[in-house]
């Protein structure tokens, strides 16, 4: 053989190997009832831009694309998945206590008007996912209107404690 | 044991003042004073509107922060508190040159107790 063909089949090896390599995608979940949309705070056309453009990391309902079965992408996938999940899932919603609400309702309105929401690297692949700046205002206005109806909602049920 | 004394004999002398603005608290966005006392001393300098520290500014603008809107002054108070737990700030580089600036254990309780809403353990 030579050299290249030394080196294409040293390739190979090395990606069917790390395909052994241990890990597991996070595993997904249809029935939601803690859902972030089924609490009724979320207009249908805000839904549908959460849906299509956040609910992929942030939610159980991941849809996950072929190549996320595929190491190394597998890897990028799962962390990346499971790390959105950890700051902000939209299916535990009403687990959220109102504080925790407001503070990723804030979050939501800062990241997605400064773009840093989507991830770049996400909507690259997912062209889809791509907010247009109309798209952006709305849930920007959503996310600062729905941080008054979490704090009157909460005013109504009365105060816990303090 | 003397700090310990010192910070009961603090808390003792401080309680009455934080009932009252605690209850004024609920229902103005205005700051106690002994909360704005701590902030104009040990935070302000980089949360400011004018701030040169970039990030600092973009994370916490404390002149926006008290015209802003009560949920959103809420959503941010949430957030210093787990700053303030999770011993971030003041930040520990800027303490490598201005130790004098690190929060002393009164003024984190202080802290905690209004933005957390968290009772002072005795």
């Amino acid at each position: 053989m030579k050299g290249w063909q030394y080196l294409l089949s040293g390739i190979v090896l090395i990606a069917l190997v790390i395909q052994l390599v241990p890990g597991e995608l996070p595993s997904t979940e249809i029935n939601n009832p803690g859902d972030l949309i089924e609490s009724g705070i979320v207009s249908i056309e805000v839904a549908g831009l959460l849906r299509t453009s956040c609910y992929d990391c942030h939610s159980n309902e991941t849809k996950f694309p072929w190549y996320s079965y595929v190491a190394p992408f597998s890897w990028l996938v799962a962390k990346d998945v499971k790390d959105a999940r950890k700051e902000l899932n939209f299916s535990v919603w009403q687990d959220y206590d109102m504080v925790e609400k407001l503070k990723k309702l804030d979050d939501i309105s800062i990241e997605v008007r400064e773009g840093e929401m989507p991830m770049p690297i996400y909507t690259a692949i997912h062209t889809s996912a791509k907010l247009s700046d109309a798209q952006r205002q709305l849930i920007v206005q959503w996310a600062e209107d729905a941080m008054d109806i979490v704090v009157e909602e909460d005013e109504e049920s009365g105060p816990e404690e303090g | 044991m003397a700090a310990l004394l010192g910070l009961l004999f603090f808390q003792g002398t401080t309680k009455p003042e934080d009932k009252a603005t605690s209850s004024h608290l609920a229902f103005s966005p205005d700051m106690p004073a002994n909360i704005k006392a701590i902030v104009d001393q040990k935070c302000y300098g980089c949360h400011n509107a004018e701030s040169k520290n970039e990030k600092g500014k973009a994370k916490l603008d404390w002149d926006a922060f008290e015209a802003s809107k009560k949920a959103k002054q809420m959503a941010t108070k949430g957030k210093i508190a787990e700053a303030l737990e999770a011993g971030e700030m003041p930040p520990a580089k800027f303490l490598e040159n201005k130790p004098e600036g690190k929060l002393t254990e009164a003024e984190l309780a202080t802290l905690l107790e209004w933005s957390a809403g968290k009772k002072k353990s005795n």
